[in-house]
């Protein structure tokens, strides 16, 4: 039988301690480890209905039997603009327009750690209505980790249900209409397994002169940090336990970033061994990372695409290894 | 409706962390830093109203039960105020109306918080639980589980605007040329959390993305711990301690107050997602209230979470067109600290804008943030003969809360 999926994991838990922390006064005072937690069993009541579609995989909003209004998700069922007159259940349609540019989450708070980067926006679905609210969703992308551009208000959106729902808001997201096949785009319900999230294809990149060179120097910079990583104490710590081989794509050629022994090597060339791929039409990002710049700031702003959240995981790693460096090694 | 004064102020100094003190030592510190600003004693005020934001942060359902006595008030009226980031705002607004009622002589306002004790056992440090119980701030059916954060929520407000008004808070630079401005004026704040430091604009520009393209690290406003306290009292007791203090009162002139709805949408009485119409509203009832127009207003003390909206804040308050307020800087409105000295009033046409350094560089202690900026508001006219100031607190995920009052030197101040 498999393990039932908990609501907090070991990690939220501290040691039964009181230990000594230094004033800034200065002196030595005390803090006693503790915590303020509850658990519900939270009734969804009047929502419950709303959550109940989602699970048999439809969308239902609530409508004003006398402004027409559209509610979705269905809040309530009386309008609080007609004096609470009776509002009436309708099933929306499983597509929608962003109704405002979404911003990407980069730093969590401790309940969602692991799952940047991740976006979140307001959906207007009831298009039709002439007044209603949005719906907010997690916003997907079949195309690798979110990131600017994708995201922005107007942007054609379809709803994609998770294929095991349990009740939910997150059984639901949308994806860009343009990345759902032609042939899916009318289904109710599309299921997420009938899309592709697993292996996002790899942006195209040009190959230019100037990016030839811009490589040459970035590789150059690359190596002399490379070389400085064993006399930087904190560099190898930063690096301890950390085992990957990091394909890159640029504009003006290939290379492999190894990491292993607390030492980082670049190779010429994508090793077809690489755990994951990095592209970056301009390869001077990595000439800023090596400058105390960040590969980090560079997958925010969409200058280096990832295909995945693991591959965002190693970048605050990467992150580090040029200030460690600089501090260590004169 | 009777009027009002502000008699006394006073805060802490504004820490990242106080290990030296519990939020009841905070809060008797303010109090004690207000009484003694008035020349009182704590057997003179009526009642008391406090402004806590979250019992998470203090670790006890109803904080100020235990603090009652500590800060004096044993025996007398209580009330507790919580609007999220406004709770500041709506504290004051409530002891304000307890004395323009004439229910109380005397009122002291006292908010504060204790936010950074919080710890997150996966990262061993307190910003991502700190963040997490703020997120409590969203409904846990819809919002909540999708991460949403109060950065975020305020973003969101943000890019909503620059879809509708690009080319305006968008200009990295625009934003790096005020977080340098309130920073130098942050310097000046004797208890203000980041005084000793400086930041550049190159600064800003090189620090870390927090959420693209509008908030970088040094954009966005601290958690602090530290308390603030304002001291409300009728005229027949303002006269009184004016008497003992030779400080002039400063009066209320006009309060204004607007919570938007929490669902987003289109119409009706949604949200829009392009605008802080809570600030818009909440601002025009003060000035109609106060009798005053923006332009009258030279000390504005606004409750900047983060730059970009702080612009958006005062393009809403009417300080600068919407979708131009980008003149703070372009057209020189915002005035610099280098010129004013330690007591010049701005020249007409300018605003001294968040001398305290504001919620980036004086502190954020949420319940007691707004009560901060009143302290500065007030010193500020005090030092340099303004005669009018405007305070604004802002609140809750997507900025739906939102506050302004208006206060007044007497007679118009010296000049």
């Amino acid at each position: 039988m498999s393990e039932r999926k908990m609501i907090l994991g070991n990690v939220w838990n501290l040691p039964n301690e009181v230990s000594e922390v230094r004033g800034k006064d200065p002196g030595t005072y005390l803090q006693f480890n503790t915590h303020m937690v509850t658990f519900y069993q939270q009734t969804y009541g009047e929502l419950s209905r709303f959550f109940l579609g989602l699970r048999d995989g439809r969308l239902i909003g609530s409508q004003c039997t006398n402004c027409k209004q559209v509610m979705v998700p269905a809040a309530t069922w009386h309008c609080p603009e007609c004096n609470f007159a009776e509002m009436h259940e309708i099933d929306l349609p499983h597509r929608g327009v962003l109704a405002g540019t979404a911003p990407i989450t980069i730093f969590p708070s401790a309940s969602f750690i692991g799952q940047a980067p991740f976006c979140r926006g307001y959906v207007d679905v009831a298009t039709d209505a002439k007044v209603a609210s949005f719906l907010p969703a997690r916003l997907r992308t079949t195309t690798g980790l979110p990131r600017p551009g994708i995201f922005v208000k107007g942007v054609e959106l379809k709803l994609v249900f998770e294929d095991n729902r349990i009740g939910r808001i997150t059984d639901i997201f949308f994806v860009p209409m343009s990345e759902v096949p032609a042939a899916l785009r009318d289904k109710e319900p599309l299921l997420a397994s009938a899309l592709n999230f697993e292996t996002p294809p790899m942006p195209e990149v040009e190959r230019t002169a100037a990016a030839k060179t811009s490589l040459g120097e970035a590789l150059s910079a690359v190596r002399k940090l490379a070389e400085k990583i064993p006399r930087s104490p904190r560099a190898q710590k930063d690096l301890s336990g950390q085992t990957h081989a990091i394909g890159v794509r640029t504009g003006g050629g290939d290379f492999t970033l190894h990491v292993a022994a607390s030492k980082i090597r670049v190779e010429d060339g994508l090793t077809p061994k690489a755990d994951f791929t990095l592209v970056a039409a301009d390869p001077s990002v990595f000439t800023r990372w090596v400058a105390d710049g960040s590969l980090t700031d560079a997958a925010v702003e969409g200058s280096l695409w990832l295909p995945h959240k693991e591959a965002f995981g190693v970048l605050p790693i990467l992150d580090r290894l040029p200030r460690s460096v600089r501090r260590d090694v004169k | 409706m009777n009027r009002v004064a502000i008699v006394g102020a006073g805060i802490t100094d504004c820490r990242s962390r106080w290990v030296e003190a519990t939020y009841w030592d905070l809060f008797q510190q303010a109090t004690r830093s207000c009484l003694e600003d008035a020349k009182m004693n704590a057997s003179e005020v009526d009642s008391v109203v406090y402004g806590i934001y979250n019992d998470i942060f203090e670790h006890q359902a109803i904080p100020e039960s235990s603090l009652t006595g500590i800060i004096g008030m044993a025996c007398k009226p209580g009330t507790r105020v919580t609007s999220g980031g406004a709770t500041g705002f709506y504290a004051m607004r409530t002891a304000i109306m307890e004395v323009a009622s004439g229910m109380s002589e005397c009122v002291l306002c006292i908010g504060g918080e204790k936010a950074t004790d919080c710890y997150d056992p996966q990262s061993k440090t307190a910003t991502p639980m700190v963040i997490d119980t703020i997120a409590k701030s969203w409904d846990p059916f819809f919002e909540y589980p999708l991460g949403a954060t109060a950065s975020d929520s305020y973003m969101q407000m943000c890019m909503g605007y620059n879809d509708t008004y690009p080319g305006d808070i968008d200009d990295t630079v625009v934003r790096a040329r005020i977080i340098e401005m309130l920073c130098r004026q942050g310097n000046k704040n004797p208890f203000g959390q980041r005084r000793d430091e400086t930041v550049t604009v190159e600064q800003v520009l090189a620090s870390r993305w927090i959420i693209a393209p509008f908030l970088r690290l040094l954009e966005a406003c601290m958690y602090t711990e530290g308390a603030a306290g304002v001291i409300f009292a009728s005229e027949k007791k303002a006269r009184e301690i004016e008497e003992r203090t030779g400080v002039p009162p400063i009066w209320i002139k006009g309060v204004g107050a607007a919570n938007e709805s929490y669902q987003t949408g289109r119409g009706g009485s949604y949200k829009p997602l392009s605008s802080i119409v809570s600030d818009r509203v909440a601002a025009e009832r003060a000035y109609a209230m106060a009798g005053v127009r923006p332009s009258d207003i030279q000390l504005v003390e606004l409750h900047d979470a983060f730059i970009a909206q702080f612009m958006i804040t005062m393009g809403e308050m009417g300080f600068v067109p919407l979708g131009k307020t980008r003149k703070l800087v372009d057209d020189g409105i915002m005035a610099d600290i280098r010129e004013l000295g330690d007591d010049k009033a701005p020249k007409k046409g300018q605003l001294l804008l968040n001398p305290s350094g504001g919620l980036i560089f004086g502190g954020h202690f949420v319940g007691g943030s707004n009560m901060f900026s009143m302290w500065s508001a007030r010193r500020e006219m005090l030092r340099r003969q303004i005669p009018l100031a405007l305070i604004h607190g802002t609140g809750a995920i997507n900025a739906v809360f939102g506050g302004a009052i208006v206060v007044e030197m007497e007679d118009g101040g010296a000049r």
